[in-house]
C-alpha cells in the first residue's frame, strides 16, 4: 500500500510540478527616426512560433500562413488587433497609427522569426516618444522585449518587460 | 526521459528505504545528509566561484531596474542581481554586453558599437554605484582580491562580435573598456565567424580572413577568445590559430545532448590539449534532449476542439480562451532540466578531457536557469551535487573558477610575450 501511495505521489508531482526551466523569451523592436526624410520607421522582430501561440493559441500553426501565397486575408487584421493590444508608439505624445508596411520570414524552425515593420510621416521635430511594448507578456512570465531606438544618428536600447513596459525617451 | 524517470526510479527507491527503516536509522540518514550539505556549503564559502556569462546587461538597460534590490525571478524572469550573487555565494561574474544582430553594413556596425559601448558603460555605471557590493575586475588576480575584501568581481566579455564591424582599432577600444573576451559570432553569420545556428549555414568555413586577424589581435591584447555559439569549423579554425588557449564560455558537452551549441568529444580533447575550458551552461535545451509532453498535448488539443474559431471571438473571448492556455501550460510544464544534468556534463567533459578543462557558465538572464539552479542565488547546489558526487574541494576550486583564472592568466602570458615581440 506504501509502495502504491509512493508511486501516486511521485507520478503526481512529476505531472503537476511547478513549471522550473523556460527557454528565453525575447522580441526586438527597432525605432528608427530620420528629421531629413522626416519619416519615422518601427521594425518588429518576433518569433512566429510566439505570434501563432498569440493570436490562434497554437505556435505550430500554419491556419495563418503569414508572408507564403496562402497567406489568410485575416493574417493582418489579426496580428494588429493583437499588437495593438500590447504595443503602441506615441510620437510628441500623439499615437501613431500602425499600419503595416511590409512583412517578411527569417530563420527556419523554431527559430523563424515574423519581421513586421510600419511607416508613420512625422513632419514636425520629434521630442518624444513613449514606447509601449508588453508583446507576449500575456503569454510568458520571462517575456523581454529589447527596444533599440535610433534618432538621427543618436542611438539608444532599452528593455522592456511585464511589469515595466512602457517608456517615455525625450529628445 | 530514460533518464528522468530513472531519476523518479532512484527518488523512488531512496523513499522506499527510508519508510521502510527504523526511527533511529531514520535520524543517521538525515544527519548524513546534512553533513554532506554542510560541507559542500563550507567549500562552496572557500572557493573562488565565477560565472563566466549573464546577459544581466539587458537588464541593466531596463527602466527602473535597479541591481542591488533582490528580484523575484518568477515575476519577471530576472536571474542576477547583487543581493542574490551573495546569497548564492557567487563570487565573481562576467557580464556579456549583448547587441541583437541587425543589418551587416557600416551604418548597422557604426549602430551596433555605439550600442555595445553602452551596454559596456551601464556595467561600468552598475558597479561604481554599488561599490560597497562589488567591484570592476580587469585581471584575473583581480576576483581574489575583491573576495578578500568581501566583494564580489564584475568582469565584462562581448557576445557576439558584431559591434567589432569590419574595424580592428575596435578590439583595442573595447580592451580598453574592460572587456575581457569576446564570444566571436552569435545566433547568425558575422563578418568574423560562422554560427552553429545560422540557418543559412557557413558562410566563411569557420573563421573568416578579418575574423582571423580578430583572434590575433585578442591575442596581441590578452582578451579571451570565446567560441560558444561557433559552428565546428569555427571552432578547429579558432584553435589552430590562437596562439593563447581560448574558452567555450557557455557550452555543453554533445555526447550528453546531441545539439549543435554543444561540443563533441573531439573538440574537448583538443580543448585539452590547448589548455583552455569549456564552461558548462544552464539551458535546458543543451542539457537534456527535451521530453515529450504528451498530457499538455492532449489537454490543450480538447481545448481547441471546444473553442469557436479564432477570427469568431471576441476580444474577451480571446483574453479568455488565452487564459486557458495558460492554465494547462502550468498545469502540465515540460519537464524541468535539473543539476543533476548539469553534473553529468561535466562527469562526461572531465572524462574525456580532465580535471582542467571545465568551468561554470549559467547564461542566466539569457534563457540560463534549471531547476534547482534557477537564478543566481541557487548556484550553490552546483557544489552540493558535485560533493555528492564524489568531488573534493581541490576539484570543485578548479571547476568553480580555477580552471577559467588558469587560461586567463595565460592568455595575459601569451599577450605579454607577443607585445615584446613587437617592440
Amino acid at each position: 500500500m506504501i509502495v502504491f501511495r509512493l508511486l501516486v505521489l511521485l507520478f503526481t508531482l512529476w505531472m503537476t510540478g511547478p513549471a522550473k526551466a523556460h527557454p528565453l523569451k525575447l522580441s526586438l523592436c527597432e525605432i528608427e527616426y530620420s528629421s531629413k526624410k522626416q519619416l519615422l520607421t518601427i521594425n518588429l522582430k518576433l518569433f512566429l512560433t510566439d505570434v501563432n501561440e498569440a493570436i490562434v493559441f497554437d505556435p505550430n500553426s500554419k491556419k495563418l500562413a503569414f508572408c507564403q501565397p496562402n497567406e489568410s486575408k485575416k493574417a493582418n487584421a489579426l496580428l494588429l488587433n493583437y499588437l495593438n493590444q500590447f504595443f503602441h508608439i506615441k510620437a510628441n505624445s500623439k499615437l501613431v497609427n500602425l499600419k503595416i508596411k511590409d512583412k517578411n520570414l527569417k530563420g527556419e524552425g523554431d527559430n523563424t522569426s515574423l519581421w513586421v515593420s510600419f511607416e508613420y510621416i512625422q513632419p514636425s521635430p520629434l521630442k518624444s516618444l513613449e514606447i509601449k511594448n508588453a508583446v507576449f507578456t500575456d503569454l510568458f512570465f520571462d517575456q523581454n522585449n529589447i527596444v533599440y531606438v535610433h534618432v538621427d544618428k543618436k542611438s539608444k536600447s532599452l528593455m522592456l518587460d511585464k511589469k515595466r513596459s512602457i517608456h517615455q525617451l525625450k529628445f | 526521459m530514460f533518464k528522468l524517470r530513472l531519476n523518479y526510479l532512484i527518488i523512488f527507491l531512496t523513499l522506499s528505504l527510508i519508510v521502510s527503516c527504523n526511527k533511529s536509522s531514520n535520524k543517521s540518514v538525515a544527519i548524513s545528509e546534512e553533513q554532506l550539505i554542510q560541507k559542500a556549503l563550507d567549500i562552496h564559502n572557500r572557493v573562488l566561484t565565477l560565472d563566466t556569462h549573464a546577459d544581466t546587461p539587458l537588464r541593466m538597460i531596463q527602466p527602473g531596474f535597479d541591481m542591488s534590490e533582490r528580484h523575484d525571478p518568477r515575476e519577471t524572469g530576472s536571474k542576477v542581481d547583487y543581493p542574490r550573487m551573495i546569497e548564492g555565494g557567487l563570487d565573481a561574474i562576467f557580464f556579456a554586453a549583448f547587441v541583437a544582430q541587425d543589418i551587416r553594413d557600416d551604418d548597422g556596425h557604426s549602430r551596433a558599437k555605439n550600442l555595445c559601448l553602452q551596454m559596456i558603460d551601464s556595467i561600468v555605471t552598475s558597479a561604481e554605484r554599488n561599490s560597497d557590493l562589488v567591484g570592476l575586475a580587469l585581471n584575473p588576480e583581480d576576483a581574489y582580491s575583491l573576495e578578500s575584501e568581501g566583494k564580489r568581481a564584475i568582469y565584462i566579455g562581448i557576445e557576439n562580435g558584431y559591434p567589432v564591424g569590419n574595424d580592428l582599432s575596435n578590439i583595442d577600444l573595447f580592451f580598453e573598456r574592460g572587456v575581457r573576451y569576446i564570444t566571436l559570432v552569435h545566433s547568425s553569420n558575422n563578418d568574423l565567424a560562422d554560427s552553429a545556428t545560422d540557418p543559412n549555414g557557413s558562410e566563411h568555413g569557420g573563421l573568416s580572413d578579418f575574423g582571423s586577424e580578430v583572434v590575433k589581435e585578442m591575442n596581441r591584447l590578452g582578451i579571451m577568445v570565446d567560441v560558444s555559439h561557433g559552428n565546428d569549423s569555427l571552432f578547429y579554425d579558432a584553435i589552430s590559430l590562437s596562439k593563447a588557449p581560448i574558452i567555450a564560455s557557455h557550452s555543453n558537452a554533445r555526447a550528453i545532448t546531441n545539439h549543435d551549441r554543444n561540443m563533441s568529444d573531439e573538440m574537448l580533447k583538443l580543448i585539452a590539449r590547448n589548455g583552455g575550458v569549456v564552461q558548462l551552461t544552464m539551458l535546458a535545451d543543451y542539457l537534456r534532449e527535451v521530453p515529450p509532453n504528451v498530457e499538455r498535448d492532449s489537454a490543450i488539443a480538447a481545448l481547441r476542439a471546444n473553442m469557436k474559431q479564432f477570427d469568431e471571438m471576441t476580444q474577451e473571448e480571446q483574453r479568455s480562451a488565452r487564459n486557458a492556455y495558460q492554465e494547462l501550460n502550468i498545469k502540465y510544464p515540460t519537464p524541468a532540466a535539473t543539476v543533476e544534468h548539469v553534473a553529468d556534463h561535466i562527469d562526461h567533459i572531465i572524462k574525456v578531457a580532465g580535471i582542467d578543462h571545465v568551468g561554470i557558465g549559467c547564461d542566466f538572464d539569457g534563457g540560463g536557469g534549471i531547476e534547482g539552479v534557477f537564478d543566481a542565488s541557487e548556484v550553490m547546489n552546483i557544489t552540493i551535487e558535485l560533493v555528492k558526487r564524489g568531488y573534493n574541494e581541490n576539484q570543485i576550486e578548479k571547476i568553480w573558477g580555477g580552471n577559467l583564472i588558469r587560461v586567463f592568466k595565460e592568455v595575459q602570458a601569451v599577450a605579454k610575450k607577443i607585445q615584446a615581440q613587437n617592440i
